[in-house]
């Protein structure tokens, strides 16, 4: 612990102009190196492992940039981009390829990570994959306390109280676990699925594999879109289940779509776009609905009644209707086309969602508003800008992040019900939605996975959310413990 | 401010609300790169003289201005108009008149499944904490309410056609022979007068009407199901911890009459908003539960329309709905301010 400190002082420890003359972050870490030291060692090993992908997502931000500002020749970005590749990465495919072929009938595997079958390099790599986020996490979580208990000058703040409650709430635990799960999985979509978007679902015959062929006793090879046309999962008759091989010595983890494509593929390419859209979303409704309750607490009045107007207009509005006439209305534009339809949606979910999260907020706003310190900072001359964003948002923000955390279920479930109804993310980019709608005449046969499987993950990752946006409520409001009317309005159901 | 003085202010309210709301359907429709006699014709036909014939009939040669005063007028006064292309010529209120029974019959079991199942199980959850039962019970409404009802669906309508094989009970022939996918048969409610009169046909019919929406109706009261649950479970254990209840019991009041007369009305109270939130979830899911159980109703009715660009008959439907999910917040507050008079007046 630091000592001599009083709990006066600011918390994040950057500000130096406390009463006893504290010092500044880099003055405190200089002083006491080692910490701080071994927590960089850390960061150093993390991003050395992975420092291709790093620099290829360096590379393709480059490109993007290049192209638009036309300064780079694409000769250039592709030489930058090979070069980016060649960097080994231990989470990439490959590293640990698990598409192989075997010489014989039961003949050793090639080309496969150290020569396993390719279940288990698939599944080395899943743990690899898993095993480095987690240690990211871990290595988050030392930072803070490192941070708290080496070189933040106050020994104590209310946050620590939060995060101690945190740390208590197993309910909301379970919730940030399966919430991680699915952010990683979505992050490192390419690295996780047995083979990529590219060479399964856009571009199938422009790739190739080797497998065994048991008629002619011979190796050969055949592009993927046609091993896939022998692969589908079209019930009783023809059917790749999950966990099984294919006929090609392809492993699916969760089996195959109708079209022969891997579903596990599939579905974590359709967890990047879920998730795009919903936090892309609910990040600009959750700052907008901030920016409106603590302006609606201030002023109240005639402002409060205007936006209580636009709000009840726009909830007054069907969610689920709005999104189809506006995702029809907008069909061939370039809008709809921007990133496969996912900016259209998230613009309009944005647009249809805050007035529900500055509903949420606006009592605890209203709330703050009454309190002494935001007279005392009036009456010291402090502008309502400056009170608003410094005095009023950090009491608020955490009812948001609740609010948000729970409707953000919801987005996923209506992008997925548009999906299934053949709206939305237009095909073939992966949208869960659509494994659903095209699993269905298939559901009471050999191939349930495809319906099945998407909407087990839909209802896990919307408790998830729930789990986590209950978690987060008991710790910063340990009265609360629900009951609000609002909470049921929130909590993303079904409705969609 | 007295109660009615209250009410009769948020209804005036509400005017401004669906005035800005269907403002917003118009714009979407109008303004949106959508060309609606394109959408009729078929996009190769535009700048035939055809095109423009229809644009002129269609009045979308008038000033912008023009086309939202009278458009506005015509709502205002339930002129819906013609649909264009689901049913070329048919006025929309007819439309609506042949759709809008099925909805409404799924909706109200929906909410009277998720009435009879939610708030009871919530109640028993709150009654017995931290048992087996409510853990079960607070659980599985959780999950419950996560599922998403298109899925829920999909899974259901193969479950029961499929029940003969799965678990040797068939659903279609059970008790009578329905469909699982089908429209409800609505006929008899044409004629409410055979119920009085030819009671054992009638009532036999309306049992079919009710075993042909179920599965749907669960469906769709599934979100609010748990929704119900959860909240009903916090609100009685908050009240079985409260002063008044020791008092009670202190009193003497006996466990049954404590329950019922003290703990279960205060109880609702939370319930209000949840119940009538419920329009919302009956409005937007009414479209994926209707498709996927083939009901010809407005949700499907809806998504026909938009899909094929039937833009009157979407405009038309769209301020129905904003109409019954102002209505529903409407009565979400008077039915505040009938159980709990302390809430409600000063709330606005």
């Amino acid at each position: 612990m630091h000592d001599g400190t009083s709990p006066t002082k600011s918390d994040d420890g950057r500000s130096a102009h406390g009463p006893a003359g504290g010092t500044s972050l880099v003055e405190r870490v200089a002083s006491t190196p080692t910490p701080a030291a071994l927590w960089a060692v850390g960061l150093l090993l993390l991003v050395g492992v992975e420092f291709g992908a790093v620099l290829q997502a360096g590379t393709a931000l480059l490109a993007g940039l290049g192209r638009a500002l036309s300064v780079l020749s694409p000769e250039t970005v592709e030489g930058l981009r090979t070069a980016a590749e060649s960097v080994p990465t231990l989470l990439s495919r490959e590293t640990v390829p698990n598409q192989g072929w075997r010489r014989g009938p039961d003949g050793p595997w090639r080309a496969t990570f150290a020569g396993l079958e390719p279940k288990v390099a698939w599944l080395v790599r899943v743990a690899l994959v898993y095993a480095y986020a987690f240690a990211f996490l871990a290595w988050l979580w030392l930072g803070y306390r490192r941070y708290r208990t080496h070189y933040r000058l106050a020994d104590w703040t209310p946050r620590d109280d939060v995060i101690d409650r945190l740390r208590g709430h197993r309910w909301g635990q379970f919730g940030f676990v399966v919430v991680f799960v699915f952010v990683v999985m979505a992050l490192f979509a390419p690295a996780l699925g047995p083979t990529t978007v590219d060479r399964n679902v856009l571009n199938p015959y422009d790739h190739e594999i080797r497998y065994y062929d048991a008629g002619t006793g011979e190796v050969d090879t055949i592009t993927v879109g046609n091993a896939n046309l022998q692969s589908g999962s079209e019930g009783a008759g023809q059917n790749v289940g999950p966990w099984t091989y294919d006929a090609y010595g392809r492993f699916h983890p969760f089996g195959t779509l109708p079209s022969g494509k891997d579903l596990f593929t599939f579905l974590a390419e359709g967890a990047r776009i879920s998730l795009s859209i919903g936090v892309a979303s609910m990040l600009v409704s959750g700052v907008f609905g901030l920016a409106m309750a603590t302006l609606t607490a201030y002023y109240k009045g005639l402002t409060d009644l205007l936006v209580v107007l636009t709000s009840d207009s726009i909830k007054s509005l069907p969610l689920l209707m709005v999104l189809i006439l506006v995702v029809v209305v907008f069909q061939g534009t370039w809008l709809a086309e921007f990133y496969d339809g996912a900016v259209l949606l998230t613009a309009v979910l944005a647009l249809v969602n805050w007035p529900y999260l500055w509903r949420a907020v606006r009592g605890p706003a209203l709330q703050v508003a009454e309190a002494t310190w935001i007279d005392a900072a009036r009456s010291f001359g402090q502008s309502p800008a400056v009170i608003m964003r410094k005095h009023m948002a950090p009491y608020v923000v955490g009812y948001m992040m609740v609010y948000t955390s729970m409707s953000l279920g919801g987005v996923i479930i209506a992008v997925a019900g548009l999906s299934f109804l053949g709206l939305g993310i237009t095909p073939p980019t992966p949208e869960w939605g659509r494994a659903v709608s095209v699993g269905q005449p298939y559901v009471a046969t050999a191939s349930w996975h495809i319906s099945l499987l998407p909407g087990i993950l839909i209802t896990l990752v919307v408790t998830g959310f729930n789990a986590l946006g209950d978690g987060i409520r008991d710790a910063i409001d340990p009265e609360s413990e629900g009951g609000s009317g609002v909470e049921g309005a929130a909590a993303g159901g079904g409705g969609a | 401010m007295s109660r009615w003085r209250y009410f009769a202010q948020r209804v005036v309210l509400a005017v401004p609300v669906v005035f800005l709301g269907t403002t917003v359907a118009f714009l979407i429709v109008r303004l949106g790169p959508i060309d609606p006699a394109a959408a009729i014709l078929g996009a190769q036909q535009i700048g035939s003289p055809e095109y423009y014939q229809l644009r002129e009939q269609l009045g979308l040669t008038q000033p912008l201005w023009e086309q939202y005063t009278d458009f506005m007028w015509r709502m205002v006064t339930f002129q819906l108009g013609r649909s264009w292309v689901i049913s070329p010529g048919t006025r929309v209120n007819d439309l609506i008149a042949v759709y809008a029974p099925r909805t409404i019959w799924l909706g109200l079991w929906s909410v009277l499944i998720a009435l009879c199942i939610g708030i009871p199980l919530g109640f028993y959850a709150g009654l017995n904490p931290n048992t087996f039962g409510d853990y079960f019970a607070s659980f599985g409404g959780i999950v419950w309410r996560a599922m998403p009802n298109f899925w829920l669906a999909v899974i259901l309508v193969t479950l029961l056609s499929q029940s003969q094989s799965l678990f040797g009970i068939d659903w279609e022939g059970l008790w009578v022979s329905t469909q699982v996918v089908t429209p409800p048969d609505l006929s008899v409610f044409a004629e409410p007068t055979t119920l009085v009169t030819t009671p054992g046909e009638a009532w036999l019919q309306v049992a079919v009407a009710v075993k042909q929406i179920a599965p749907a109706a669960l469906v769709l009261g599934s979100a609010s199901m748990g929704n119900e649950m959860r909240i009903g479970r916090t609100a009685v254990l908050e009240i079985i911890n409260a002063d008044y209840i020791e008092a009670a019991r202190a009193k003497g009041v006996s466990g049954r009459r404590l329950v019922w007369k003290h703990v279960f009305r205060n109880a609702l109270i939370p319930l209000v908003p949840i119940i009538t939130a419920e329009a919302f979830l009956l409005v937007g899911g009414s479209v994926l539960v209707e498709t996927v159980f083939a009901i010809n109703g407005l949700g499907s009715l809806f998504f026909q329309a938009a899909v094929q660009g039937d833009l009157p008959l979407v405009i038309s439907l769209m301020y129905i709905f904003i109409l019954l999910l102002v209505a529903a917040n409407i009565l979400q507050d008077f039915l505040y301010t009938l159980i709990d008079p302390r809430v409600g007046y000063e709330r606005r």
